[in-house]
């Protein structure tokens, strides 16, 4: 199978995850578990036997949803409604909520409301990431996780198992970094959309199957010669929980960008960190949440030895980045209320960046064109001008 | 090697041509109406500006096209954006500006330009055409008066009213209400000013508030669009004659670095400083400004023996 034909595979499932579920399930009679993002444990759903997956906005337009949720929600969380509204979300035998923000929990509200015969299961994750008890709360949490698992399954899952399925997840988020190291040097040139998409499905797909795709598309690319990226090297920051439109992405680049790094939710976001492989899996998986938010940081967590503009700013550094492009989801309170400092931070260093605030519903991509290309000339001709 | 250079700016309105020779002076400028075939209003005013020259396509060196039809133009060699357009003809117009305020057919945009006359900051409307030129056509239809002569009326208004809604299609509604209760429309225009300057106002915010402050597009020439911006911003606003060819005038100034960069090999050494001189003196008014605050026209210094050639050199390169 040739790289196109793998990215066409993980294209297909990221545009539609619930039919790949659909198929899955038909395929292997087993369960499907879908999730909301961003620290739920699919190794833990994966080791019980089931296909967990990351539940994904709809590129719909909102219809019954929109009595069931009021319009000031981001479109991740009215999204979820509403498919959930629709009668989309069938196929899942149990979705699992987290509370990172007020949001999803009022999507959480409505989605149990609707949903009177799927399984719902909420599980609490400590925000505060830096206290002596936080590991312990975590490993609670994951715990209590675990025993909801068996108890919806009637079965135990066996810490074999679950080391079983650390060790493959970790083995698909390891060849993704590769894929983002080989993308900074030019040896893997994908667009930014196909690193969406190989992301985006990593989420949904069987991680089995799509570890094994992406062990070929990483060898395919090992063994390419790194091409020359003519354009301005741009990093993409923002989208915690939706993946950012691809006709946004392809827009960014067809405006002369090339994006070499992002701390994307449907990126490096959710590839950043591993579990560790030995001893206790429980502890490990609560140790791999608290690493995740130095990996990457999260607004939605507190750690005061961590700095989001920070990292950003070091990130945009190790990638020869010439500037950032913010993509913040129209009502994300948390990325509403950390974007200031971003902001204070990446003009106190003279950083260029420029924030875009997306929509669910469709958006003015010309008015959004002359502004990224406007923000690429003003890096030119600034580069130009010193 | 060619003597001139163009710029066209694609609005949504109307299409701006701009021809100059190679020491950056107007030779031509054409303004055209749109039409209903877009295309059809650009080769008229391209072809406009190069009889108004005397010349033809052929004697073009460089081609810059900009405008919300900039990357629709066969004859352009580059593109570039309206915003980095209309910044580098404002700023050619008015050397010591600091913020251009343009208002164009569909969009309205702040530019915040630093010393070196580089942008450094922008806004502009991206959800919808409140507080644009299409924003007034609307309204003038709905109140029966020609858009020429709304500026005027509105500057008869009495008493002060309040439009609410931005939006041009509720802001008609608005409009039709207050005729029906028995208001004027020269106050009823002041209304409509009154909430284009707060919108603008709005952009402003949104990149700084500093001068001194430049309009152009065709709102420009607006009497009361202008005063109510100025009430609003508690500034005055530094119109340039023809503040609809800024963008044009922009995207051929860019077109001139690009050229002469490329042939600069092809000028001899006192032709190059001569032509920088030319440009930093055509710089203080191109095509020619009114209106301009006496405190606030500065000679603009010459630069260094040839400063501004190295600086176009190095623009060019990186573009």
């Amino acid at each position: 199978m040739d790289s196109q034909q793998i990215l066409g595979i993980f294209a297909a499932a990221a545009n539609d995850p619930l039919g790949y579920a659909r198929a899955w399930k038909d395929r292997t009679g087993r369960p499907v578990i879908g999730s909301f993002p961003m620290n739920f444990p699919g190794e833990l759903a994966h080791a019980a036997g089931t296909l967990p997956m990351i539940l994904q906005e709809s590129p719909d337009p909102i219809t019954v949803g929109h009595g069931l949720l009021f319009p000031f929600y981001c479109g991740y969380t009215r999204s979820m409604v509403d498919q959930a509204a629709r009668g989309d979300f069938d196929v899942l035998d149990a979705i699992m909520f987290g509370d990172h923000c007020v949001q999803l929990l009022g999507a959480a509200d409505a989605i149990r409301v609707q949903l009177t015969q799927t399984r719902v299961i909420f599980f609490q994750l400590i925000s505060s990431m830096c206290d002596p008890w936080t590991q312990g709360r975590s490993e609670e949490s994951f715990a209590a996780l675990r025993a909801e698992l068996e108890d919806l399954l009637g079965a135990p899952v066996p810490d074999a198992a679950l080391h079983d399925s650390i060790r493959l997840f970790n083995r698909n988020r390891v060849l993704i970094r590769k894929l983002y190291d080989m993308r900074k040097t030019g040896k893997a040139p994908l667009r930014a959309a196909e690193m969406q998409h190989v992301v985006k499905s990593s989420m949904i797909m069987d991680k089995a199957e799509h570890t094994a795709l992406l062990e070929q598309l990483v060898a395919f690319h090992e063994q390419a010669a790194p091409q020359a990226q003519p354009g301005m090297r741009l990093h993409l920051s923002g989208h915690f929980c939706q993946a950012p439109k691809p006709e946004i992405l392809s827009m960014i680049e067809d405006c002369g960008a090339i994006i070499v790094g992002d701390d994307l939710y449907h990126g490096f976001r959710y590839i950043s960190t591993d579990v560790p492989e030995i001893g206790d899996p429980i502890a490990g998986l609560a140790r791999w949440y608290l690493d995740r938010n130095t990996g990457v940081p999260c607004p939605t967590r507190v750690q005061n030895n961590v700095d989001w503009d920070a990292y950003l700013l070091d990130a945009i550094a190790e990638e020869r980045a010439d500037g950032m492009i913010v993509l913040m989801a129209k009502f994300c309170e948390p990325h509403m209320y950390y974007y200031p400092e971003v902001k204070e931070a990446f003009e106190a260093r003279g950083v260029p960046h420029l924030l875009i605030e997306t929509e669910h519903e469709s958006m003015a991509l010309e008015g959004l064109k002359t502004r990224v290309e406007t923000f690429v000339e003003i890096i030119r001709r600034r580069a130009a001008a010193a | 090697m060619k003597q001139h250079v163009m710029g066209i700016d694609f609005g949504s309105t109307t299409a701006k041509t701009v021809i100059l020779d190679l020491k950056g002076r107007m030779v031509a400028s054409r303004v055209s109406h749109m039409g209903a075939v877009s295309g059809d209003g650009v080769k008229d005013s391209v072809a406009g500006a190069l009889e108004d020259a005397g010349l033809t396509q052929a004697d073009i060196g460089r081609t810059v096209s900009t405008g919300y039809g900039r990357r629709m133009l066969d004859i352009a060699d580059k593109n570039f954006t309206e915003i980095t357009c209309h910044a580098r003809g404002a700023v050619s117009m008015v050397p010591d500006a600091r913020l251009v305020i343009d208002i164009g057919g569909q969009d309205s945009k702040v530019i915040s330009v630093d010393s070196n006359g580089l942008v450094a900051q922008f806004a502009m409307n991206d959800r919808c055409a409140a507080g644009t030129g299409k924003f007034l056509e609307a309204l003038a239809r709905a109140m029966e008066v020609q858009l020429d002569d709304m500026g005027d009326i509105a500057l008869e208004a009495t008493q002060t009213l309040k439009i609410s809604s931005m939006c041009a299609t509720f802001a008609e509604t608005e409009v039709i209400s207050l005729l029906a209760e028995g208001q004027t429309k020269p106050d009823v225009l002041g209304a409509v000013h009154a909430a284009i300057a707060a919108r603008t106002l709005g952009l402003v915010g949104r990149v700084g508030k500093k001068g001194p402050v430049v309009m152009t597009g065709g709102v420009a020439r607006n009497p009361a669009a202008v005063h109510h911006i100025e009430k609003a911003l508690g500034m005055p606003l530094i119109l340039p004659e023809t503040p609809q060819i800024a963008g044009a005038l922009g995207a051929a100034l860019i077109a001139l670095d690009d050229y002469r960069a490329e042939h600069k090999l092809a000028i001899s050494e006192a032709d190059d400083d001569a032509m920088d001189r030319q440009m930093a003196e055509d710089k203080a008014c191109i095509p020619g400004c009114k209106g301009v605050p006496g405190s606030m026209v500065v000679e603009p210094a010459l630069p260094a023996k040839g400063k501004l050639g190295r600086l176009l050199g190095a623009i060019q390169n990186n573009l």
